[in-house]
């Protein structure tokens, strides 16, 4: 009843005008930028962050996760249509979607994408609704021990899972704390690594970070070469899938809904591996599973379902604890930051109007996703056939533009451009950029928490382990670093001796 | 380029970041000592740097240690210096932006997106030089009506007044 009657006054606020046109800006904007080759959601967020500079934190709030959807729909769209995914979760629909759209069937493609993503979009949302509250209400019994194990075992999910090597992601988050130790510490109030540069007192604004290594980085690597695009052409009258397109698809997409879902509750799991998942499985029980990878419908439909699921669960933990599960997640974090709001269990409590209405927001956001995707989508694929010469130095500008605001100072633009540069070669090296991300906004909050946490225990590190909750927080924390361990030990063995024989 | 090519380069990559991963730890370890590792009962300013520092020097050497020990072509991705032409193209952007960092100042906001969409424009993407200068002029319209007029945001002026 207290959900409902949260939702019911969420939806009293985001429906006002203001608030609606904020979601459709957002929608729009995102799919813009989104269905831009190689551009990502959390990218797309990064470059879209300063747009919401001066507005009130509800209606940009609302704005940021309309970007992010609406950045999942542009994706999406750009890996059916030319075959040039955006971010590693629409992989797999740029697979099946592609080779559907060469066999003329592009409509019924962008289609399905747009129902699957739909329906995931609300069922999710409900998911995130149900799961965050009593989660939030459940972690008000946390303390500065627990909220330190919570933070230890949230990295360590999102270093183990998420990147393609461990050490690499190790190092990315131990660049991000070093980075977050920059700025007057809050022990002895004395300046780290500041130099005398009054603009680093304040630390180094996470804004600053995100639109140099997602925003410069991201367009630095597409610009690399002349990129022509010609996606495949795409007309109003076959966009819509047939019924019994649908009715195929139907449990792909509600299964996929759950796989995106529970995955992506997980920390560092996310719509990547949401979406692999719900691929195996979906291949697994198809009567023809030769036709996955050339086409087949339950193999776009169950992904991209579930890639949109997750994105609804991994706001549970950063509305919820205050953790953010993914990058894409960590902008959003960062933006409620920004906007003044103290993310974490509180925010339910103290925030309360703001949380209801930016949730009530996510269904209104998919409501106009669908309609507006459906009939627009040759619009947008239309927006393939700009030249990327002109659509990059506009994305630079912006990025120039949002982080000269922040304190309207060019400190912060050389500052961007240094992590420009640093995260493009981070990205020729495979090494992950989010890690360090998640580690510049949770590694201040990690050092609070210890100090903190021993403040009150007078000096004593059991305080870790004789509190329930913390100590089971660092059990799994422990498990989960002696399995990853083990396996690469044995991987290692195995390599040793491939060499030998 | 073969594959075996590659992956030496990849490891070529991964050594020098495995080395600036070392620079960077020494630096924090040594930052760390300016500071209290402790206090009474908590951790000081030095204790965070100081295990960022230690941490860092361990990933680092096993990134460097892996990188002799790896069988080529196994676990490699993209190498870390782009081909001449995308080096150049990357290259000439980075300038434009730093570029961009000096002449604000001087020139003033618009002037200066005008020259730098027009100089990406005319030398990077082979545009004409009249429409090079059309989409900078462009560009820079636009952004001022949207920025500075539209959202009143403070962008510095040059010697133009503008």
């Amino acid at each position: 009843m207290e959900i409902f009657e949260g939702l019911m006054g969420g939806f009293a606020t985001c429906l006002t005008p203001y608030n609606v046109w904020m979601a459709l800006l957002g929608c729009l904007l995102g799919t813009m930028i989104g269905i831009l080759p190689g551009l990502g959601p959390s990218a797309t967020m990064a470059i879209l962050l300063p747009i919401t500079f001066g507005m009130d934190a509800t209606p940009a709030m609302i704005m940021m996760c309309a970007v992010y959807y609406g950045a999942m729909y542009g994706g999406s769209t750009t890996s059916i249509l030319v075959n040039v995914p955006g971010e590693s979760s629409s992989v797999i629909t740029a697979i099946e979607g592609h080779q559907l759209a060469r066999k003329g069937k592009a409509g019924t493609a962008l289609g399905l994408s747009a129902i699957g993503s739909f329906t995931a979009g609300i069922l999710g949302t409900i998911g995130l609704v149900a799961a965050a509250v009593p989660l939030a209400e459940f972690s008000l019994q946390f303390g500065p021990a627990e909220f330190f194990s919570l933070i230890v075992m949230g990295m360590l999910t999102i270093i183990f899972v998420g990147g393609k090597s461990i050490p690499k992601s190790l190092m990315s988050a131990m660049i991000g704390f070093g980075l977050g130790c920059v700025g007057t510490d809050i022990v002895e109030g004395k300046d780290r690594f500041t130099y005398g540069i009054a603009e680093l007192l304040d630390g180094i604004d996470f804004v600053v970070l995100v639109m140099g290594t997602f925003g410069i980085a991201e367009v630095l690597v597409s610009a690399e070469e002349f990129m022509k695009v010609e996606p495949i052409k795409v007309k109003f009258r076959e966009l819509f899938p047939s019924l019994g397109e649908i009715l195929q698809c139907k449990w792909a997409i509600l299964r996929g809904t759950l796989i995106g879902f529970i995955v992506g509750v997980l920390p560092g799991a996310g719509p990547t591996i949401a979406s692999f998942v719900t691929y195996g499985v979906e291949k697994s029980l198809t009567k023809t599973p030769e036709k996955f990878g050339n086409g087949a419908l339950e193999g776009l439909a169950g992904p991209e379902s579930s890639n949109n699921a997750a994105v609804s669960g991994a706001m549970v933990p950063m509305f919820a604890l205050g953790i953010p599960g993914s990058g894409a997640t960590a902008v959003l974090l960062g933006a409620l930051i920004l906007y003044g709001l103290k993310p974490g269990p509180m925010l339910f409590v103290e925030n309360a109007d703001f949380v209801w209405a930016v949730m009530a927001s996510m269904f209104l956001g998919n409501v106009i996703l669908i309609i507006m995707n459906l009939p627009m989508v040759p619009l947008f694929a239309s927006l393939l056939r700009i030249s990327y010469a002109l659509i990059y130095p506009a994305i630079l500008l912006i990025c120039i533009i949002g982080s000269y605001a922040i304190n309207s100072g060019l400190f912060d633009v050389g500052l961007m451009m240094m992590f420009g540069v640093a995260g493009y070669f981070m990205k020729r090296a495979d090494i992950p950029p989010a890690p360090m991300l998640l580690a510049l906004l949770l590694g201040p909050m990690l050092e609070r928490a210890l100090y903190q946490a021993l403040n009150l225990s007078h000096g004593s590190m059991l305080v870790f382990v004789t509190r329930p909750i913390s100590a089971t927080l660092l059990v799994i924390s422990l498990v989960m670093s002696i399995a990853v361990g083990t396996k690469a030990i044995k991987k290692a063995r195995s390599m040793v001796q491939d060499e030998q024989n | 380029m073969t594959p075996a090519q590659e992956d030496k380069l990849m490891r070529k990559a991964d050594r020098i970041f495995g080395v600036i991963g070392l620079g960077l730890s020494l630096w924090f370890y040594l930052e760390s000592r300016k500071f209290h590792y402790m206090t009474d009962f908590t951790p000081g300013p030095g204790f965070m740097p100081f295990w960022v520092g230690v941490i860092l020097a361990v990933l680092s050497g096993f990134l460097l240690y892996d990188t002799f020990r790896r069988e080529p072509g196994k676990e490699d991705g993209m190498k870390i210096l782009p081909k001449r032409h995308a080096l150049y193209r990357v290259g000439f952007i980075f300038l434009m932006l730093f570029g961009v960092l000096i002449t604000m100042p001087l020139l003033g906001f618009p002037l200066t997106i005008c020259l730098f969409v027009a100089a990406i424009l005319l030398s990077l993407e082979r545009y004409s030089l009249p429409k090079s200068i059309g989409y900078g002029i462009a560009y820079a319209a636009v952004i001022w009506l949207i920025f500075e007029y539209f959202m009143q945001m403070g962008f510095p002026k040059g010697f133009l007044g503008i």
